[in-house]
């Protein structure tokens, strides 16, 4: 799909926020391994344990899957073991953002917004097909995956996950935490240019071109092709 | 069942009044001019305010969003803007063949997944002249039954918790979480289970499922005493919900409310009595009708609602049939995998109904079912094509929040969320 | 399987919507002697000339076609006499055909009274979509016709706040389920997705709103301000409205 490319310009967020300081991934073998600078590094230890042990959600439920998010939160599934009761429903005083179901275009400024309202350090998962890649609407009125919109840490696969799904991507994000350096980088770069999307316009354009044979593609497989509808005077001024 | 009434046809203690043929007699609406209805003052205007609650909001319920202009603590003006989760499932339908929108409409509405499969298929088939066997009758019955349930106990966590009472959401989340076992160990998914076929099921029963039903259907009303107890006679719940939210018989028909809120407001009208299908007509059951028309009727209502599902759940599976779950019509079937393995035109046949989709005759149905919402009508159009020429939903939560703003205003802020949360609206069948 | 027969049942998925006729498909003929149904009498008695054809479908469902000059004054008798009184309007949308074929606004009634149910149509030709709103005599039609208008860009006359109600108000591709809309929209992705990401504070509200907020000095609530993430700008101008 192209979204290793180098050539995708226009994300600079991206690049920050993964996982500075480890290129090649050297020092994740712990946070209680011998790494130069031993105080920072207990620093950096103590700071993550907190930070990963209390997580304060903030709940982005559009649809479906905000049911299965109110369900990790009931009863039987209780998030709360994982130092997350609090679900944070002001973004304000939230560090992980769970957007979980569909985000059509009418919503997607609003999530730019509380994306832009939380501060640093946050995360972010994506909950479900829809929200990471359009899912089956792939229409005119559907973001074709949140990650043309706000940086995403996880994606959490299933149409809607399943309770145990969504835990997975959450310890997935106390993982990534765990191996974070706050000393070094104690705020993440995040270029997100005011209305516009955070990848380049190409990209938003090879990621969310149809795929699959659900629907009447113009690119159904590598089969055959059929009578591709090319709009090249679509975009506007 | 306190102030539950189950014979009423019409409320008139309210000031409706009974024409000559039975029927409320109601004064046309005066248009009013958009511009007088908000007369501005000089001297007052700089009290009044703009609120906008959503359209992520823990207490909308999903993405709704309203802008209220108040005064003081009063609501003046009450809009809500929609559309925030508008998902084109009206268009994607267009293009995908009859038996392939199913999954779309468990999308649609996720808190009854099984009511919209079946009453999409129902549409189909009726608009096909295709009458399915009675075991699909009986076990479509059966799973609409229990869905409507499984709505009825979110809305009430929910309702619960928008009103201060989380030990409720607790509760019926347990509940709710047996009826996705019985989901999952039937369809495979908890929510989204695209169950029916145009002429039949995704498949039959597992074994065991029915004993799974019935284990449930014995203890759950355990639960439903033990909210109802902590609910009904409470005077923070009474406090907060009677009163409130009042929307009279008249009225309630005017702007198309269906399902328990009109029923609350004292209208007799259930799809299931006045337009049986799938032989409604023989089971035993009660619906019940409110006198007042408010939050707290509305509430009654839906508890009685499950208790009489409980009761149709029963006769259903005592009157359960054996034989096949699907219709024996090569229209719309499958043929049996072992037959399209082994002889070339059952291998065609199954090859022709995958590949090009059931073909429907020209023509169209407009059919609707009792929801847990309300009256969810799906019109299905075909022009002789293997898609259809349009599909459409009235989901019964768009046209009750659209009588929203008339019963909130006037009313005082912390009442828009009691009321909003009492219509058991679903955002995605809302915007579709 | 040859492998024409399977690249046909390939071609079969990729078709799109069935291929329409010039004219909008009829049911097969009738059966002698259509079932009658009292409301279909008493309205051609009534009103002779504006009343269409009549066609059942589906076994029970009958359609009535009624003149789209007279339909306001035909609705609101429908709702109104006593021998018919359909006080539940239980739908009300349109019929896109496509291939230039007139839409067909499309009203479900039934009668709480009498326990009937009678489906009203009314054709319009694409060049003249416009019809006279049922909004005074079924509360219900207000949103419906509202959607109707932003589905398909049918304007109702007399409805006193016909503005879109799903896609954004200042949505500028068109009317989604005509049928020469097409499923993914007219602009690009990037285009959409950029659309979207810079939308104003005022696109989010309507005009009634933004005039209120205006008349009343107050600032909009915060919905998608100008200016950095976090702090609401000092100096915002005094209408609330930021340029």
């Amino acid at each position: 799909m192209g979204l290793n490319d180098p050539s995708r310009g226009g994300a600079p967020g991206t690049e920050a926020r993964s996982l500075p300081g480890h290129p090649d991934g050297s020092g994740q073998g712990g946070v209680f391994s011998g790494a130069p600078g031993f105080l920072t590094t207990r620093l950096d230890a103590v700071v993550n344990w907190s930070r990963e042990n209390s997580l304060w959600p903030m709940p982005f439920g559009t649809a479906c899957c905000a049911i299965e998010m109110m369900a990790t939160a009931a009863s039987r599934y209780d998030l709360a073991r994982f130092g997350m009761e609090r679900m944070s429903f002001s973004p304000r005083q939230a560090d992980m953002l769970i957007c979980a179901g569909r985000v059509p275009y009418k919503m997607a400024s609003v999530l730019r917004r509380i994306w832009e309202q939380m501060p640093q350090p946050k995360w972010a998962i994506s909950m479900g097909a829809c929200a990471s890649s359009g899912g089956v609407f792939d229409a005119y009125s559907m973001v074709q995956g949140i990650d043309t919109i706000i940086p995403v840490d996880v994606y959490v696969p299933g149409c809607p996950p399943r309770p145990e799904g969504l835990i997975y991507g959450i310890l997935m994000i106390q993982e990534k935490i765990r191996r974070s350096k706050p000393t070094e980088d104690w705020i993440a770069e995040e270029d997100l240019i005011e209305g516009l999307p955070t990848l380049s316009p190409e990209t938003v354009d090879l990621i969310a071109a149809p795929f699959g044979n659900s629907t009447n593609q113009n690119r159904s497989s590598g089969l055959i092709s059929t009578g591709a509808v090319v709009r090249p005077n679509d975009r506007q001024p | 069942m306190q102030g539950v009434k189950k014979t009423v046809v019409y409320n008139v203690s309210r000031g409706a009044e009974l024409g000559a043929d039975g029927g409320l007699v109601r004064a046309p609406i005066v248009p009013v001019e958009t511009e007088a209805a908000v007369e501005f003052d000089a001297d007052i205007g700089g009290e009044h305010m703009l609120i906008n609650i959503g359209p992520q909001h823990p207490a909308t319920h999903g993405v709704l969003r309203l802008v209220l202009e108040l005064d003081g603590e009063t609501v003046i003006k009450c809009t809500p803007h929609i559309g925030y989760l508008h998902s084109s499932f009206e268009k994607l339908g267009e293009y995908r063949d009859w038996n392939q929108i199913i999954p779309l409409t468990d999308r649609m509405d996720y808190l009854a997944p099984l009511i919209y499969n079946c009453a999409y298929a129902m549409a189909v088939e009726k608009m096909m002249g295709v009458e399915v066997t009675e075991r699909c009758k009986v076990v479509r019955v059966i799973l609409m039954e229990m869905d409507r349930i499984f709505s009825h106990l979110l809305w009430l966590g929910t309702t619960g918790i928008d009103l201060g009472a989380f030990t409720i959401f607790l509760y019926t989340f347990q509940e709710r979480e047996r009826i996705y076992n019985l989901h999952e160990a039937y369809t495979g998914a908890r929510i989204t289970t695209s169950a029916t076929r145009i002429g039949g099921m995704m498949a039959d029963l597992p074994p065991g499922w029915i004993e799974g039903l019935m284990e449930f259907v014995r203890t759950f009303p355990r639960t439903l005493a033990e909210v109802d107890t902590l609910l009904t006679n409470n005077s923070i719940w009474i406090g907060r919900t009677q009163d409130v939210g009042l929307i009279s018989a008249e009225d309630a028909v005017n702007f198309g409310l269906s399902g328990a809120n009109l029923r609350a407001s004292g209208v007799d009208y259930d799809v299931r009595k006045d337009r049986p299908y799938y032989d409604y007509q023989t089971y035993e059951f009660d619906v019940p009708i409110g006198e007042q028309g408010d939050i707290y009727d509305r509430y009654l209502c839906r508890m009685e609602e499950m208790r009489q599902s409980l009761r149709i759940i029963e006769q259903a599976v005592d009157r359960l049939p054996g034989g096949s779950i699907n219709v024996d019509d090569p229209r719309v079937i499958l043929p049996t995998k072992t037959a399209a393995m082994n002889d070339m035109e059952s291998m065609i046949h199954h090859f022709k109904v995958v590949m090009e989709g059931v073909r429907a005759p020209v023509g169209e149905s407009w059919f609707s079912v009792e929801s847990s919402k309300g009256e969810l009508g799906m019109y299905v159009v075909s022009d002789g094509g293997s898609k259809p020429v349009r599909w459409r939903v009235r989901g019964p939560s768009f046209i009750n929040i659209a009588a929203l703003p008339y019963m909130i205003e006037g009313a005082l802020l912390s009442d828009v969320i009691a009321v909003n949360a009492s219509l058991d609206i679903v955002l995605g069948e809302i915007d579709r | 399987m040859s492998e024409g027969e399977f690249r046909k049942g390939l071609d079969a998925l990729d078709s799109g919507p069935a291929e329409s006729p010039k004219e909008a498909p009829s049911p097969p003929p009738q059966p002698e002697g259509l079932p009658p149904h009292p409301t279909v009498e008493a309205l051609r008695e009534r009103f002779v000339e504006a009343i269409g054809r009549h066609v059942m479908v589906a076994g029970d469902e009958h359609i009535v076609y009624v003149d789209r000059d007279r339909s306001l004054e035909i609705l609101q008798w429908l709702r109104d006499d006593p021998a018919q009184r359909y006080d539940f309007l239980q739908d009300l949308t349109a019929i896109d055909y496509g291939n230039g074929v007139s839409l067909q606004v499309v009203y479900q009634l039934w009668s709480t009274i009498h326990k009937r149910n009678v489906r009203i149509k009314v054709e319009l030709p694409l060049d003249a979509l416009e019809l006279e709103s049922v909004y005074y005599v079924w509360r219900a039609s207000d949103w419906l016709e509202r959607e109707v208008y932003d589905m398909f860009g049918v304007v109702f006359t007399g409805h006193p706040d016909l503005r879109r109600i799903l896609m954004p108000y200042n949505y500028a591709e068109g009317y989604p389920l005509r049928k020469d809309f097409p499923l993914r929209g007219r602009f690009s992705r990037a285009e959409q997705t950029r659309r979207a990401l810079s939308m104003k504070t005022e696109d989010h509200y309507s005009p009634r709103e933004l005039e209120i907020a205006a008349r009343l000095g107050q600032r909009l609530p915060d919905v998608m301000p100008e200016g950095g993430p976090g702090i609401p700008s000092p100096e915002s101008s005094p209408d609330g409205r930021e340029d």
